[in-house]
């Protein structure tokens, strides 16, 4: 309703209310023309009377316009959400914290089993240089395994580790990746809260058995390998069973290339040996025997 | 639930007489009853509440009660803030592990990088011993 002969419009509570907007309309900076939902909100929830009640026994101006802040926002809640209202944000934020808890639980231990893998590692180092023992057999070149294999590793090492960190994104992905903020419009925006009481924990308890298995690493125990290379396997193993297949495959695939390496050389040492023995057999034939039986 | 002719803890407070479809009485007839409607007709008013209650299925009733409780005892406590200051401070504290988080799973990453680093000659040489 606005004033007679003013430009200035009511606010929103006199204009529900129906009646004159003063000058001195203790509402009328908190509930602006523009934004008559806001005030519905609050007087359905408060009342006029109440919400006046409570700004009146406040003492600064910033002290109620922040009680006229947190009013707005419960009545716009309760709206949004009838049954629950802030009660249910509350329930909401709590699983969030319990699920960020465990989460932060378990990159520990993940960060703790690297930290101690790493002490083993500096502590059994192998000698920079070495190399494995090559065949060598008289005209043959030498053979050395080595550079075939160099590249193979650093792949399947690079594809687990974005695996794995990807696997990683998937996981911070279910918390929105929003940034958190003590302005209220954020907790306005999320629409993952439902009127159900027990749905957030509920999911959060389902969830939580799958996020524990499912980050694969281990939590509980170190298995106690006597070998680096045994402790290494188990570890990938259990983090990602597609990047460890393939990383078994590789080391399959490059033991059996060993193998074959090993036994070509063999063979062509064989026929190597062979050759000469048949060349000296047929010259021993070709030239006259010194010593020619006599009758 | 409420004896015949035994008022509910809201119609107590507001002496007047209990009747057979008080909406209040499923919800406030327990022990505190009558100090939890008290706070909420101090802070909303019993006729909100009612007009609220009567908005919602059944089902739904008691779960709006306790929680229109909760929210009016905390605004008694604190005149300011209100509930809202609860969920101030649990805001803070998710947004702080997730920073922690964060922190900590770039960590993890290098150290995953690093152990894939190391890792290379010791996988040749397990392949190697394997002959």
């Amino acid at each position: 309703m606005t004033v007679k002969g003013g430009t200035s419009q009511a606010c929103a509570a006199c204009k529900y209310q129906r009646r004159k907007c003063s000058a001195g309309c203790q509402l009328a900076r908190y509930f602006p023309p523009d934004n008559p939902r806001m005030f519905q909100n609050a007087h359905k929830l408060f009342g006029v009377s109440n919400i006046l009640r409570i700004i009146n026994n406040l003492k600064t101006q910033e002290e109620k316009e922040e009680a006229m802040r947190t009013i707005i926002y419960e009545s716009k809640v309760r709206d949004r959400y009838p049954v629950h209202g802030c009660y249910g944000i509350i329930v909401e934020l709590h699983c969030k914290i319990n699920q960020a808890e465990l989460e932060l639980e378990a990159v520990n231990a993940q960060l703790n089993f690297y930290r101690q893998q790493q002490h083993r590692m500096s502590q059994s180092s192998p000698p920079p240089n070495h190399s494995p023992p090559h065949l060598q057999l008289g005209n043959t070149s030498p053979i050395n395994a080595l550079p075939l294999f160099q590249q193979h590793p650093h792949q399947s090492y690079n594809g687990m580790a974005s695996g794995i960190n990807q696997h990683h994104n998937s996981l911070s992905n279910g918390s929105n990746g929003v940034v958190y903020n003590t302005n209220l419009e954020y907790i306005e925006s999320k629409e993952g809260i439902v009127n159900s009481f027990w749905v957030p924990c509920n999911n959060f308890l389902a969830t939580q058995p799958q996020f524990i298995t499912t980050q694969g690493f281990p939590i509980q125990q170190v298995p106690e390998a006597p070998q680096d290379y045994d402790e290494m396997h188990v570890f990938f193993d259990t983090v990602d069973d597609r990047q460890s297949y393939i990383e078994s495959k590789d080391a399959y695939e490059s033991r059996y290339i060993c193998v074959h390496l090993v036994r070509l050389v063999l063979t062509v040492v064989v026929q190597v040996f062979e050759a000469d023995e048949i060349r000296i057999i047929s010259h021993r034939c070709s030239s006259p025997p010194s010593n020619a039986s006599t009758t | 639930m409420t004896g015949i002719g035994s008022p509910c803890g809201a119609c107590k407070f507001l002496r007047r007489k209990c009747v057979n479809g008080c909406v209040f009485a499923p919800y406030f007839s327990h022990e505190q009853g009558a100090a939890h409607f008290a706070a909420i007709h101090k802070v909303f008013g019993a006729s909100n509440v009612s007009k609220l209650l009567m908005h919602l299925p059944v089902a739904d009733r008691c779960e709006a009660a306790l929680t229109i409780s909760y929210e009016a005892r905390a605004r008694l406590q604190d005149p300011i803030y209100g509930c809202v200051s609860h969920i101030f401070a649990l805001q803070q504290q998710v947004f702080n592990l997730q920073e922690q988080l964060a922190s900590l799973k770039t960590q993890a990453s290098q150290g995953l990088a690093m152990a894939v680093q190391l890792h290379p000659m010791d996988n040749f040489l397990s392949t190697s011993r394997g002959l």
